[in-house]
């Protein structure tokens, strides 16, 4: 058992003990050596089950929009990513930072390719950290799906995005993993919205995955869990990355999820907004 | 299912010649819901109106599509016409088959093509089309005039005397405007002092009249009858509550800088009039230059003011006042040639005048006093050149526009020059004359009499040889170059807007054309008028104009806020966005893009499984929304809608195109 797993424990322990908090997300064991799951400590012996290991990949942090009007905080272990998602959902106006008990973990880095472009490992926002904050290395390029795609023709993408979304089953976990993907109600459930369809067709699946995209946007916290949780491992990231790299390219350094008070780019109106195309 | 009225109208032959009206017509009888389709000549006429209404009485209709022009042009008719009908004034949809189709096509095959489908995509949105109600607002009955030109002050005068109060803005430290610093108008060479300045002291006597020299305006919110402005008002450091404007500390002011008001042709003191006969007649100290407020010492006008006016802690203050009615009248400047003209030195030889200089020179009140002579070394010129065009017509350099006022200046400085130093020869170089006015060609032609000399094209180069300057061009009707070893060249620069225009059309939501000029409503017939309502246009804001075109204008718009002060209460649009709170998450992206701070976010009670929350949604503010319809772009769950323009309405004109 490493170090940093017996803090973890030791923190979701007291914190489970002192009755501060109503229950600790983190992560547990499946049945497959490689894979974890989220867990929910509720009693201080669950603090015995939890994991922490180059698999604990999955965000958990999307987990505390189903508890919204929580009657204790809620403890959460969070590493880079699960603080951007926890501003993210904060920015917009969804989760209340003192319904939260955040326990900072900075991450070494997991066994993932999407883990590759990460900025921050260290947790952005935190009540308490429970090691020292190593610095995160540098990022491989940002835009890989991206570019990759925006190398091609215009029919090209356009054969191309067909094909992905040819195999897109319609399930929705992209848009459940999502940090930004957090209204409501989501339009895709409305039934009569006028413009998607539910059938599985070219057409109203390449219309989900541009709403979905747009819908996202500049909010998108490149936590790379859309593809991660992707049943057919379709590289979505390709569409968010794309208005991101625009905005970055246009308009200089933005990054989402890093504070809760930082704008969307492209959710303000203001006077010196750049308009030379009109 | 609803009964749909298609009319489409000819427009003379404006829309006939490129659309097969007969063949619209025939096509929209065959569309879903419509139960009457027919064309007339002119739709918007009294005949064309009562075709309708009788057409509505007859088959029973309950919403009427007309293909006509631009809903700018007659949507607001078409909406009074139904007021006398069975048929709510909302029910109505316009489908542009002029603007749109037949002005921008010559093909008439295509074009009736494509008219067909926008009238298909209006009878589809037509029949998603519900009733609206107007409400209304309270009207402040007060105006402000932002700027103090001759605009400004006439537009002043006519509301106040109409009985409204009116706040005169003006930046500088007096009113006046451009029309203070010249000598001699054209064409019947009345002295501009002697017209202007009894009508600034009107101004400033005026019980209705409150000026606001010295200041800016910072901030603006609300809407047509309820404007809140925040102005600053630039610190004076000078009391003006006391101060009687005797002038003794302007004669002691140890400080000598560029006069602005002599456009940089002689000194004034930092403690200044920016001139003699400036309203309000008080100094104001310029914080740049005086050395008390640079360096700390000096100190000499406190010293010397009988009255003790001088106050150098004097600050910047911002304080905010609600209009009911906003006119800009924020006038122009001349354009920067020095930054263009390079072949013309760009600015290096003093002997170069732009006309508002020489103005100055030629002024009885200015820095010669009246005597044409060079700025250089004092003497009287004895060749002068007069460029015409300078930034003006000249898209490659300049502006492409024509600044319209210098073809008359150019004859009026020449005859100037004429007059009061005989014998001097005057070149003027033109692309064109025009005198489009009472009594400009009758001057023009005086003034050629009088001796100048006309040569028709650009000069191409100007440098210095001796104490001449030598300017190349070309008389375009000889064929043959030309050189005239010019005393002195007077410069017909090109009118821009003010500096800090930008600022003030976006804070107000008013459009600006390719040239910053402020974009009026209508070309023809809303020319005082912006699209923002309440917001009205006098003088050069709107374009370059003399000062007879500029005083109408300035008249017209104040016609205009007068008609809208007299109104106790307005009608506003009911096109506006609602909130299905049920479907809002309070995520608050369309507070932010709310270009009107028309939205924000509000607590609600509401309840989540078994629980009892409060949780924000957005709430529009009646008042300030203005229809936009940003925040229906920006709402990802479709949670805001606007009225008129529902989603679902433009998904309809969407399908009836594509589909």
């Amino acid at each position: 058992m490493n170090d940093n797993l017996a803090k973890m424990r030791e923190a979701a322990k007291r914190a489970l003990e002192s009755g501060d908090v109503g229950y600790v997300i983190g992560w547990g064991a499946t049945k497959f050596p490689d894979k974890t799951s989220p867990l929910f400590m509720r009693k201080p012996e669950d603090a015995e089950r939890l994991v922490w290991n180059e698999y604990a990949i999955p965000g958990i942090a999307k987990y505390l929009l189903d508890d919204l009007y929580p009657d204790k905080p809620i403890g959460v272990f969070v590493r880079g990513c699960d603080s951007r998602a926890i501003n993210r959902m904060m920015k917009d106006n969804r989760i209340k930072r003192e319904n939260l008990r955040l326990l900072g973990i900075p991450c070494d880095g997991k066994d993932d390719e999407r883990c590759t472009i990460c900025r921050n490992r260290n947790p952005l926002v935190y009540d308490e950290l429970l090691w020292d904050e190593a610095p995160t290395p540098e990022p491989k390029d940002r835009y890989f799906r991206a570019n990759a795609v925006e190398a091609m023709s215009a029919d090209g993408r356009y054969a191309y995005w067909s094909e992905v979304f040819d195999q897109c089953i319609r399930c929705y976990a992209c848009r459940n993993i999502c940090p930004a993907c957090n209204c409501k109600e989501c339009y895709v459930d409305m039934t009569a919205t006028g413009f998607q369809g539910k059938q599985h067709s070219r057409s109203d699946n390449l219309i989900f995955g541009v709403t979905r995209a747009f819908h996202v946007g500049d909010r998108c916290i490149e936590c790379g869990e859309c593809e991660r949780v992707c049943p057919m491992g379709l590289p979505i990231m390709g569409q968010t990355q794309k208005i991101l790299k625009d905005i970055n390219e246009l308009v200089g350094d933005y990054e989402s999820g890093v504070d809760a008070e930082s704008e969307n780019y492209l959710g303000v109106f203001d006077l010196d907004d750049k308009d030379e195309f009109m | 299912m609803s009964k749909i009225g298609v009319f489409v109208c000819h427009c003379g032959t404006n829309i006939a010649n490129t659309v097969d009206v007969e063949r619209a017509v025939a096509s929209a009888r065959e569309l879903p819901g419509v139960a009457f389709a027919s064309e007339y000549k002119y739709m918007c006429s009294e005949p064309g109106q009562q075709m309708i209404k009788d057409a509505i009485e007859e088959y029973g209709l309950d919403r009427v599509v007309i293909a006509s022009c631009s809903p700018r042009m007659h949507e607001t008719t078409f909406r009074k016409m139904l007021k006398d009908t069975k048929v709510n004034p909302y029910m109505l949809e316009i489908a542009n088959i002029r603007e749109q189709c037949s002005w921008v096509h010559t093909d008439k095959a295509k074009a009736t093509e494509k008219a067909i489908r926008l009238i298909r995509m209006s009878v589809a949105k037509a029949a998603r089309d519900e009733p609206l109600f107007a409400s209304s607002i309270p009207i402040e009955k007060r105006a402000l005039v932002i700027g103090g030109g001759i605009a400004g002050i006439q537009a002043a005068l006519d509301i106040a005397d109409a009985g409204h109060e009116v706040a005169l803005l003006e930046r500088e430290p007096s009113i006046g405007g451009k029309m203070a610093m010249l000598d001699k108008t054209f064409p019947t060479l009345d002295c501009s002092a002697c017209i202007s300045t009894p009508k600034m002291v009107d101004a400033g006597a005026h019980p209705n009249i409150k000026l606001l020299t010295s200041c800016e305006v910072v901030k603006t919110e609300g809407y047509i009858g309820n404007f809140q402005v925040t102005i600053r008002r630039n610190a004076r450091y000078v009391n003006h509550d006391i101060c009687t404007g005797c002038g003794l500390c302007e004669t002691k002011c140890p400080v000598k800088t560029d006069s602005e008001f002599n456009h940089g042709l002689s000194k004034r003191p930092a403690i200044y009039k920016l001139f003699p006969q400036a309203v309000p007649s008080k100094p104001v100290i310029d914080k740049n230059s005086c050395l008390k407020l640079t360096k700390g010492k000096c100190g000499v006008c406190e010293k010397v003011c009988p009255l003790g006016c001088i106050d150098y802690a004097d600050e910047d203050r911002e304080f905010t006042e609600t209009f009911g009615a906003i006119v800009f009248a924020t006038g122009y400047e001349l354009i920067d040639w020095t930054a263009l003209y390079g072949e013309y030195g760009g600015g290096r030889y003093p002997d170069m005048l732009t006309g508002l200089q020489f103005e100055r020179l030629v002024n009885a009140s200015g820095p010669t006093e009246g005597h044409i002579v060079r700025p250089s070394d004092g003497k009287e010129p004895k060749t002068v050149a007069i460029v015409k065009c300078v930034g003006s017509r000249d898209p490659k350099k300049g502006k492409s526009y024509c600044s319209r006022a210098c073809c008359m200046y150019a004859a009026k400085h020449a005859h100037q020059i004429l007059d009061k130093l005989p014998g001097t020869r005057v070149f003027i170089f033109y692309i064109d004359v025009r005198t489009p006015g009472k009594g400009y060609e009758e001057f023009y032609d005086q003034t050629r009499k009088d001796g100048a000399i006309y040569v028709r094209g650009r000069i191409s180069k100007i440098y210095k040889d001796g104490d001449k300057l030598v300017c190349n061009g070309e008389d375009t009707l000889l064929g043959k170059q030309v050189k005239v070893m010019a005393d002195m060249v007077v410069l017909e620069t090109a009118m821009t807007p003010s500096s800090g225009i930008e600022e003030l059309a976006t804070m107000f939501g008013v459009a600006r054309d390719v040239n910053d000029w402020i974009q009026e409503a209508h070309p023809k017939l809303r020319p005082v008028e912006t699209q923002v309502g309440g917001v009205f246009l006098a003088g050069t804001c709107q374009g370059p104009r003399d000062i007879p075109d500029t005083v109408a204008h300035a008249s017209a718009a104040a016609a205009k806020v007068v008609s809208l002060l007299n109104k106790s209460e307005m009608e506003t649009s009911p096109m506006i966005s609602v909130v299905r709170r049920e479907h809002c998450c309070g995520c608050g992206a369309c507070e932010k893009i709310c270009p009107y701070t028309a939205i924000t976010l509000e607590e609600i009670d509401d309840r989540v499984g078994a629980k009892r929350v409060k949780r924000p949604i957005a709430s529009v503010n009646s008042g300030l929304c203005q229809g936009c319809g940003a925040c229906t772009a920006a709402c990802r769950t479709g949670a805001i809608d606007l009225l008129g323009f529902r989603n679902a309405q433009i998904l309809e004109e969407v399908d009836a195109l594509c589909l």
